[in-house]
């Protein structure tokens, strides 16, 4: 059930009513929002129901176990966290890495000539598993840092993991921000209703208007490589890039909307990726929940351990951290590679930093706009060429689509690219207009004028817009595969 | 040794690190109240003061300081033992 269809608004508004109207306590609105959780995840995936309600009930007396023993039996309280970490990442692997791995074993072991099995293993990867074993972890390592206390209330730990708009594709959100919002009892506040629906209303456009218009085109052109030139594959790089973030964004914004309507805060995913001067800060707006998670508990401990090995030390952390992020996207060499190439433009960024602020310096180019914005260029130029990894089946399908790079430059593969020129460029210098204009503090976003005609009339217009120009048929969204 | 004596051997310390000509640190200072102090510096930091206090603090606490008095909590502690 996606958040631009029918189904998903009339159970929302089912949910909605209720939670303000009828529960007058904190618990009465948590195990409504639980039970609409279980009923909405179980939609998409009843068969593991079970298991997320039996992790859930195990890593809720974890945190209470951890919390007992952190000081009278620190060991035991390290020895359970791990536990949970092994127990998290042991799902994960199981519903998401072990076919592959057992595949790619099979392979070694037949090219050596030994004995191996040839079935393929056919585990169907829950949805959404990626995201609620990561915010499982994450609250057994902060109750063992003592950054959070563990809650009590059992249903407000499983709210807190199922909560419906997050659970298929994040943000990823943490138990020192979330659960002391389920501490309290939600009231309907007027701004919260529309604030949380002009977020609905923009990650429709981005999803409708320029990921789902995108997609066809690059999906053509992908899936069938062999037949591009060079020009239409650079066209398709970038075009990706736009299509990937206004899909995820798109999606983040409904959920964050979503819940902002029910009174709550979830994490926020993006911020203006495309307005970065450099790889580092791009990593930085970028699926923010996802990267300050494995920040904190992959790139830090690392590099906390590795601390006397000097930048050497860092040079392998933030390597390591990356490849994370990389192959937290699936089981496939393309994610691990995407991972690499993207932790040795950090590492490099990381190394040349000193150099560059020596040369701003000399050369006063920090106010420089045009100095700026070819920074801002190149690192788009560098995660387009990524989405390209990113996108492709295999690292086989990769190779061979760069490989018509040198081929030579031709005319544009045209099939259909007139919708993107009629539909889609418009919404994507709307797109660019408002991030411009928020990076530069301009108050140009029209949902957001002081004058309650200007609001209203934008609201008006930009509903118009999506029924217009919009992709109607609900499409999936990329994320919902991780 | 005093607390007050570890602030400002620490004052020391992050100004060197940090490139700054001053620090005047406080037990409730945190990463967010020096532009300087990021993760890069925050490695770089630990490790000068690992040396100039010749202790070793565990990464499990390093994780858990949230301000610079916690911070020096660590120090007061292992220097005692020393």
């Amino acid at each position: 059930m996606v958040v631009n269809s029918i189904n998903f608004w009339l159970f929302f508004a089912i949910v909605l009513i209720p939670y303000f109207l009828f529960f007058k306590r904190k618990e009465g609105q948590n195990l409504w929002l639980l039970a609409a959780s279980y009923i909405f995840y179980g939609w998409a995936d009843w068969k593991i129901l079970p298991l997320l309600v039996a992790v859930t009930g195990v890593f809720y007396a974890l945190g209470l176990a951890i919390e007992r023993h952190n000081h009278s039996r620190p060991r035991l309280a390290s020895q359970l966290t791990t536990v949970g970490v092994v127990l998290g990442i042991g799902i994960l692997f199981y519903f998401k890495y072990f076919g592959f791995f057992v595949e790619e074993m099979s392979a070694l072991f037949a090219a050596f000539g030994l004995p191996h099995c040839s079935r393929t293993l056919n585990i169907v990867m829950p949805i959404g598993i990626s995201f609620f074993t990561f915010k499982l972890m994450g609250y057994v390592i902060e109750v063992h840092r003592e950054s959070i206390r563990p809650t009590r209330d059992v249903v407000e730990f499983a709210t807190f993991i199922a909560f419906f708009p997050t659970i298929l594709s994040g943000p990823i959100d943490r138990a020192s921000t979330f659960l002391p919002q389920l501490g309290q009892r939600r009231r309907f506040s007027e701004s919260d209703f529309t604030e949380g629906l002009k977020r609905v209303l923009w990650g429709m456009f981005l999803k409708m208007c320029i990921a789902d218009v995108i997609s066809p085109w690059t999906d053509a052109v992908f899936g069938n490589y062999a037949h591009h030139n060079a020009t239409t594959i650079l066209v398709a790089a970038v075009l990706y890039l736009l299509q990937l973030y206004t899909d995820f964004c798109g999606f983040s914004e409904m959920a964050i909307g979503v819940a902002q309507v029910m009174g709550l805060r979830v994490a926020e995913n993006f911020n203006r990726p495309f307005m970065a001067k450099n790889v580092a800060e791009y990593w930085r707006r970028w699926h923010i929940s996802l990267t300050t998670w494995i920040t904190d508990y992959v790139f830090m401990p690392l590099n906390v351990g590795l601390r006397h090995w000097g930048k050497w030390g860092l040079y392998v952390a933030t390597l390591v951290n990356l490849v994370v992020i990389g192959i937290w996207h699936g089981a496939n060499w393309t994610y691990f590679w995407f991972g690499v190439y993207h932790g040795l433009l950090l590492v490099a960024t990381t190394a040349l930093d000193k150099p560059r602020k020596r040369f701003e310096k000399r050369h006063r180019l920090k106010d420089n706009e045009l100095y700026a914005w070819s920074r801002r260029l190149l690192t788009f130029t560098l995660f387009a060429f990524g989405s390209v990894l990113f996108r492709s089946a295999s690292v086989h399908d990769f190779l061979g689509t760069l490989s018509r790079i040198p081929h030579g430059f031709g005319p544009l593969y045209s099939e259909e690219f007139s919708t993107i020129v009629v539909y889609a460029l418009p919404s994507i210098a709307i797109l660019f207009l408002r991030e411009w204009s928020a990076e530069y503090r301009r108050n140009v976003h029209f949902l957001h004028a002081r004058r309650t005609w200007v609001r209203l009339f934008s609201i008006a217009l930009l509903i118009c817009y999506i029924l217009y120009c919009g992709q109607l048929e609900g499409q999936s969204f990329i994320y919902f595969q991780f | 040794m005093e607390r007050k004596e570890i602030i400002n051997q620490l004052n020391g310390i992050f100004a060197d690190v940090l490139d700054l000509d001053e620090v005047n640190l406080t037990g409730a200072t945190t990463a967010d109240d020096i532009e300087e102090w990021d993760s890069l510096s925050h490695i770089q930091l630990i490790v000068a003061v690992e040396d100039a206090f010749d202790i070793k603090f565990s990464s499990l606490e390093i994780m858990k300081w949230a301000n610079v008095g916690q911070m020096v909590d660590s120090i007061e502690r292992l220097t005692s033992q020393a």
